[in-house]
């Protein structure tokens, strides 16, 4: 039962058929089992899941069971959890206990969710690998001699190994779309405002969204419709109404017009990729989509904006880690700027510490202008270009990844290659659109390949129904593990 | 990206490097830098007043205080903590 949906759970603890503490152990048996290839878990929490688990069936025998009630859950390891460890895969808080939960996980406690514990991530979201991580190096369930892709990869991973029914993971440049993609699962990048980043350790908070990995956009509804809405403690949450994000599952694709934007499909994108990508939009078309050719002239500049605005709002982020208040302190006699200096040096690895050198370097006299200044000024082109695509498309299609999951040792040394595999994924960061990934076919060596769904702002909904109406007719492979 | 650029950065980023870090990163962030350096080619300016969509300056919530977590609970991460958060002495 480890594998199915939620949806298909929900109908198992409604009917009695199983109950949720069994349901739970289940999924805490699979992890035992399996967790020690994988590497997804940084954190389990057994006593915590019997326990929610338990206060779950009370809801679902009082007959007051909502959607997610009694499904055990994973969290990626930097959205906080009230005593419960959260690292976000860094040695700078390897000892960190939250004294607060996130709002996203008041949410998931409130509808009856269980947690089964925290799941590991590339080091402060930092990567597309999850190999940056200091604590666990998770593995592709399809293939453990490759990546699960990052920074989600913990997630992703685990939802694919089928240790958990959903995760959560946190998307700023693809870090949910793309392990989604490489390991064969489902991943939903809400749009910018909609689920309350409050509790989510920053990297880049003018890009920093968090959303569901599950295995179908059915479930990511199910999963957004709990988390989504305003809140009190984050200013850039949309006070817009939350519509039910389930309202389009089983929609018609006829007359939708979809957009193929030939940048996405340039040199770069492996063959196996473009063609599976292309096929998918062809059975689109055979739904009766409309398909219509776009372009993205800015689209060869996205790599360099975000990198640039999201290293600048991460040097900030992360000017608070001084080893004083929370984090590693470094065992140093000295003046207060030496304590400082040395519990940075020891607490962050070497992909944040370029990350923090490059967005010093864009912010800093001289240079903002030539770098971070056209950066935004870049942010608003592509913007544009994508609301002029919108205005005679309904949804745009393209490769999540511009090749399937690689090698565990491949490209970690080489942060060049690393980052301008992320083309495919980050304009959508930059212009706060909603997206979806999921699979839709398979490599020769049987690695999963996804596509991207990609709406308007706040047009989830529309992302959502047209990730299913291909889901139906897809059909999925689980990994062997 | 000179030595001393990445000196001066790491300076700035309250970051430590060996000899050898260093050597290392000045490689990375040529590279680095050299992706970056694709924006030169457009003509391009940042108009801050089209920006933050998200961001409502009129719809902020009021400014009252409001419960906050208690000190021990806010204190329960530091390493070194008497009640306060203890540093070392910045005052002779």
């Amino acid at each position: 039962m480890v594998e199915l949906t939620i949806t298909e759970l929900r109908k198992k603890l409604d009917s009695k058929e199983i109950s949720a503490a069994e349901l739970t152990q289940a999924y805490l048996d699979r992890i035992d089992a399996v967790d020690g290839k994988l590497e997804s878990y940084i954190t389990v929490t057994p006593e915590k899941a019997l326990a929610a688990a338990e206060k779950a069936q009370k809801s679902i025998d009082e007959g007051n069971a909502t959607p997610l009630c009694g499904i055990p859950m994973a969290i990626k390891d930097n959205i906080c959890t009230e005593g419960v460890l959260t690292t976000a895969s860094s040695r700078m808080l390897e000892n960190f206990i939250p004294p607060y939960n996130a709002t996203v996980m008041e949410k998931l406690d409130n509808a009856g969710a269980v947690t089964l514990g925290k799941v590991s991530m590339d080091e402060f979201a930092m990567g597309g690998s999850t190999q940056t991580s200091y604590f666990k190096k998770t593995k592709n369930p399809f293939d453990l001699s490759r990546v699960p892709g990052g920074s989600s990869g913990g997630s992703a991973a685990a939802v694919g190994a089928d240790l958990c029914a959903a995760a959560l993971g946190s998307d700023t440049g693809g870090s949910i779309r793309q392990p989604a993609a490489f390991c064969g699962v489902t991943g939903l990048k809400p749009t910018y405002g909609r689920v309350s980043r409050y509790g989510l350790i920053a990297f880049a908070s003018s890009l920093d969204q968090i959303g569901p990995v599950a295995r179908s956009a059915e479930d990511c509804a199910l999963i957004l419709n709990t988390i989504a809405g305003y809140d009190f403690h984050d200013g850039t949450v949309s006070k817009l109404p939350v519509p039910d994000f389930t309202e389009k599952i089983g929609m018609d694709m006829k007359g939708i017009k979809i957009g193929v934007v030939s940048d996405f499909f340039a040199e770069g994108v492996d063959d196996e990729v473009r063609q599976s990508v292309l096929s998918a939009i062809d059975s689109y078309k055979a739904m009766g989509a409309e398909i219509i050719e776009c372009s993205m002239p800015s689209l060869k500049y996205a790599i360099a904006a975000y990198y640039l605005i999201s290293s600048a709002e991460a040097s900030s982020n992360l000017a608070r880690y001084d080893g004083i208040k929370y984090g590693h302190r470094a065992d140093v006699a000295g003046s207060y700027s030496d304590l400082i200096v040395a519990s940075r040096s020891e607490g962050f690895g070497d992909e944040v510490k370029r990350r923090i050198l490059l967005g010093n370097y864009a912010l800093s006299s001289g240079y903002y202008d030539a770098y971070y200044g056209k950066a935004m000024g870049l942010k608003q082109k592509i913007r544009e270009e994508y609301a002029h695509i919108f205005e005679k498309c309904d949804l745009i299609i393209t490769p999540t990844a511009p090749t399937v999951a690689y090698g565990t040792n491949e490209n970690i040394d080489d942060p060049k290659k690393m980052y301008q595999a992320d083309f495919c994924t980050v304009t959508v960061n930059i212009a706060s659109l909603p997206a979806i990934s999921t699979p839709c076919g398979y490599n020769k060596d049987g690695m999963p390949i996804g596509m991207s769904v990609v709406g308007k702002m706040w047009d989830e909904s529309l992302v959502i129904g047209a990730a299913d109406a291909f889901e139906k007719n897809f059909a999925r492979q689980g990994a062997k593990l | 990206m000179e030595l001393d650029m990445v000196r001066y950065l790491s300076k700035l980023a309250k970051l430590d490097f060996t000899d050898e870090e260093l050597e290392q990163a000045v490689g990375d962030m040529t590279s680095i830098i050299g992706i970056m350096d694709t924006i030169k080619d457009i003509d391009i300016t940042y108009d801050p007043y089209k920006d933050n969509h998200n961001v409502y300056l009129e719809d902020l919530r009021k400014d009252e205080p409001m419960p906050s977590l208690p000190t021990d609970k806010l204190l329960q991460n530091a390493v070194n903590q008497d009640g306060c958060f203890v540093v070392p002495k910045v005052v002779e």
